[in-house]
């Protein structure tokens, strides 16, 4: 009873999250599960027609295709941020707070505009195909756009920011001894790098994964500009059934589906960390 | 170390650093070019710029987006301060629990959680319009303001607060006349961010925007899809200028503490 005192002021806050989250989100998982009329109205009548409508090879590969995005993603993210997130925890004072600002800055950038760039790079009269043009390197314009690179790219670009915070909290943080150690012990660089500076930033990495791989499974508008509508994925495939098809049970099983997918992760990443105090999330 | 590897981590950070910001600046370049088409580059002119003045759907989009950011700031600011300042006085558990649910909107992904509140405001047949879109902002906005001022608050030097209570101050007064003051500083900058994140939303006010109130970036998508205007470069380089100005004014206040 004391305690339930102590924690009143509370019961608003838990209210609010339960109205805005937890309640809609229930209500997504009972939709999942009803059927509708052919006119889209909602009919309550218990199907698990939508989930086995996953395993359509259609929708099964729209599926693989936006676990392959995601995962992609996360790698590449991965493969040029670690190099950054290493360099830059290097750095000087000064100039490590001029590079941190760097890679923080883009998360102000409206993400339209960071899309947008890239049609303007990559577009048939773009930036790079008139430079090209005009040095008479090709003679008619490189079809770069509308391809699965092209929203591999557009999503690790808007992505790499929180791979890179991730990895340098942990290559920040850790024991300079160590590496001290392990130098005068005989090991060399590389030696070092991968006994010792590797596995003690695997929490910054699996964190990293993480905050890259959620977002890149539902960034609809990226595929939607710089696939042009060619590649569909998850996130593509749950907005046209809400907002065209109006499919609205269907939408709610995938978005089910999509919310599997996270959780899934969420429990790798908490298994990885589960022993390591450092953790992000 | 030695030059050589010096030199190397110099050469790849420049590089990363010029890819990262090629394609805003040439966002921004074509912005102020003659040619509609970036397929050459004519001349320097404003022109794009004084369009943007004179449309009408535009102006409107950008209201409601002020309307929408200005709201979700002050409700987020209210909601995430008093959370913070709750999760002092609740036992460990709950404050756990409250950080975790801190981080649920953060960790789902912003289609899922669109969908999920437009299926649910729907079904209670809301109508869609201003305060769904502050609702479903605020959602994402409370976390940083929480985040932002929990930190703060755990640098009070407690004696302060002991004092108070000693010199029989009531809760709401200590909260009031110490806790509040101490923390305006974070309250504002947290505040600041939530109107720059809610000013730059595309996923959730796709879903939660109804027939009249089509917000700025949810009307810009739709500019984008139809094809490459140079005025859509200098709306995005206007709203950079918007969004860099707010979050240096937010930093003000943060350095002031």
């Amino acid at each position: 009873m004391k305690k339930f005192k102590q924690n009143a002021p509370a019961i608003p806050i838990l209210v609010w999250f339960g109205l805005l989250v937890g309640i809609p989100l229930i209500f997504v998982l009972v939709l999942s599960f009803l059927s509708r009329d052919s006119l889209g109205n909602i009919v309550v009548e218990f199907t698990l027609d939508n989930y086995k409508r996953i395993f359509d090879p259609i929708y099964l590969k729209v599926f693989f295709n936006s676990f392959l995005l995601a995962t992609l993603t996360a790698l590449i993210t991965l493969l040029i941020g670690y190099p950054v997130a290493y360099f830059t925890a290097k750095l000087e004072t000064k100039k490590k707070a001029l590079a941190i600002l760097l890679i923080i800055l883009p998360f102000w950038i409206s993400s339209l505009l960071r899309t947008y760039g890239w049609i303007i790079l990559l577009g048939n009269r773009g930036l790079i195909n008139n430079i090209l043009l005009n040095l008479h390197i090709i003679d008619k314009p490189l079809g770069m756009m509308y391809k699965f690179g092209t929203i591999l790219t557009g999503t690790a670009y808007m992505l790499i920011p929180f791979m890179i915070i991730a990895i340098y909290n942990s290559v920040d943080k850790l024991d300079k001894s160590l590496l001290e150690a392990s130098y005068d012990l005989g090991a060399g660089k590389w030696k070092t790098f991968f006994s010792i500076t590797l596995p003690l930033t695997i929490p910054g990495i699996a964190g990293g994964f993480t905050l890259v791989f959620i977002p890149a499974l539902g960034l609809y508008f990226i595929s939607d500009l710089l696939g042009g509508g060619k590649n569909i994925f998850l996130g593509n495939l749950i907005n046209s059934m809400v907002t065209k098809g109006r499919n609205r049970p269907l939408a709610a099983a995938f978005s089910v589906g999509m919310i599997v997918m996270v959780l899934i992760v969420l429990f790798i990443y908490n298994r990885i960390t589960r022993n390591n105090k450092e953790r992000l999330l | 170390m030695n030059t050589k590897a010096k030199r190397f981590r110099t050469l790849y950070l420049s590089l990363f650093f010029v890819m990262l910001y090629i394609p805003v600046l040439s966002v921004i370049m074509y912005s102020f070019n003659k040619s509609p088409s970036t397929a050459q580059w004519t001349g320097f002119t404003l022109d794009w710029y004084k369009e943007l003045f004179s449309d009408r759907v535009i102006a409107d989009a950008f209201k409601i987006s002020i309307q929408v950011a200005v709201l979700t700031s002050l409700l987020s600011a209210i909601i995430g301060t008093a959370t913070a300042i709750i999760s002092i006085y609740v036992t460990e558990k709950m404050e756990k629990t409250l950080n975790g649910l801190m981080l649920l909107p953060l960790l789902v992904p912003e289609i899922a959680l669109g969908v999920s509140l437009l299926l649910f405001f729907s079904a209670l047949k809301m109508p869609f319009g201003i305060t769904t879109l502050v609702l479903s902002h605020s959602l994402f906005c409370v976390p940083y303001v929480y985040i932002m001022v929990q930190l703060r608050l755990k640098e009070i030097d407690i004696s302060i607060i002991e004092a108070a209570k000693d010199l029989g101050a009531a809760r709401w007064q200590i909260i009031k006349t110490i806790i509040i003051p101490l923390v305006l500083p974070s309250i504002i900058t947290a505040s600041l961010l939530a109107l720059a994140i809610s000013l730059d939303d595309v996923v959730i006010s796709t879903y939660m925007a109804g027939a009249t109130s089509t917000t700025l970036p949810v009307h810009i998508f739709s500019m984008m899809r139809v094809g490459v205007t140079p005025k859509i470069n200098a709306l995005c380089t206007l709203i950079l200028v918007g969004t860099f100005f707010i979050i240096g004014f937010s930093q003000i206040f943060n350095k002031k503490k």
